[in-house]
């Protein structure tokens, strides 16, 4: 068995320096893994940055993340990814790790992700240069998780986004902005690369558990929405979806 | 000039509570009715608390704004979900 901590839109900054960290000294008895689902930061500024890199180093277990549209508004994404990386956390953007665990090897892949909305429902690259680009910019978000899934030999494949890949769960969120939150590209990779599991954040008025068309389980697990330090998933490590 | 109508408002507040740094809250309800706005919606820490209201208040002068924010609460058990 592999166990899983997860937790999103923590939204972190100066004034916020140390409470939540002291929620996570029971880690390393709990978990292999911490994943960050993105939204580390409230403005992405360096600053934050760094209060986000000081936070989770050194927990004493592997910590994974992606980072979200709140740490890319500064334009210091790349400050930032840096700054956790130099605290030994690992930032992923259409790539993947495993971490070996007692209970076998834990693949993850992670993207921020885009919005674009869901199958059906969703925008595409017709039009305007400012639709296409937006559009396309999803779609290149999923291809690259779908890729990086697919390059790890794991006994679990665990796919890590900002934003969601389904939209169960954004209920709770207004439908009107469903295309904003996510998009079904994501899911598609999640399904076509035997993953056994979606996390993604974003959506904090919306839900902890859906799953996707082929039967692959997602979990928002923005703090707003889990009302608690972050969640622990157990799975066997058999993979498949 | 005529008064703004209040689905304006309620739009032009939204934007600034998303764009203002001082909140950057993306989630936040607005509702306005005459002179009478109600924010709500969850926030992480009473400081960010007061920014929204701080931010309503200067984008809606002449109004009264009340604040039915709640601050989110991260102390629940972290009980573990069995996924076979």
């Amino acid at each position: 068995m592999i166990t899983i901590a997860a937790v999103g839109d923590v939204h972190l900054d100066e004034a916020m320096r140390g409470q939540y960290r002291e929620r996570l000294a029971g880690l390393p008895d709990e978990a292999d893994a911490l994943l960050l689902a993105g939204d580390l930061t409230k403005h992405g500024t360096v600053d934050e940055g760094r209060v986000v890199a000081e936070e989770f180093r050194d927990l004493g277990v592997p910590v994974i993340a992606v980072l979200g549209n709140h740490d890319h508004h500064s334009d210091a994404q790349k400050e930032i990814t840096e700054l956790m990386r130099g605290e030994g956390i690992t930032v992923l953007e259409g790539e993947g790790t495993v971490v070996d665990c007692p209970g076998g090897r834990l693949g993850v892949a992670g993207v921020k992700g885009f919005g674009g909305g869901f199958a059906g429902k969703c925008a595409t690259e017709f039009g305007e240069r400012e639709t296409k680009d937006f559009v396309r910019h999803g779609r290149e978000a999923a291809e690259a998780l779908g890729e990086a899934l697919r390059g790890l030999d794991a006994d679990l494949l665990v796919g890590l986004t900002h934003y969601a890949p389904v939209k169960e769960t954004l209920t709770g969120e207004p439908p009107e902005i469903f295309p904003f939150l996510g998009n079904y590209l994501l899911a598609e990779a999640l399904d076509d690369s035997g993953a056994a599991l979606g996390v993604h954040g974003h959506a904090h008025a919306g839900t902890e558990c859906g799953v996707t068309a082929g039967g692959v389980r997602v979990r928002n697990v923005a703090l707003p929405v889990l009302r608690r330090p972050y969640a622990l998933y157990r799975l066997d490590g058999a993979g498949g979806g | 000039m005529a008064e703004e109508r209040p689905q304006y408002k309620v739009g032009r507040l939204r934007r600034a509570l998303a764009e203002d740094p001082r909140t950057n809250e993306l989630g936040i309800e607005v509702r306005v009715r005459d002179r009478d706005v109600h924010l709500t919606g969850e926030v992480a820490c009473e400081e960010r608390r007061r920014a929204v209201v701080e931010v309503a208040r200067e984008n809606l002068p002449g109004h009264e704004v009340y604040d039915e924010l709640t601050v989110a609460r991260i102390d629940g058990d972290t009980a573990e979900e069995r996924l076979p």
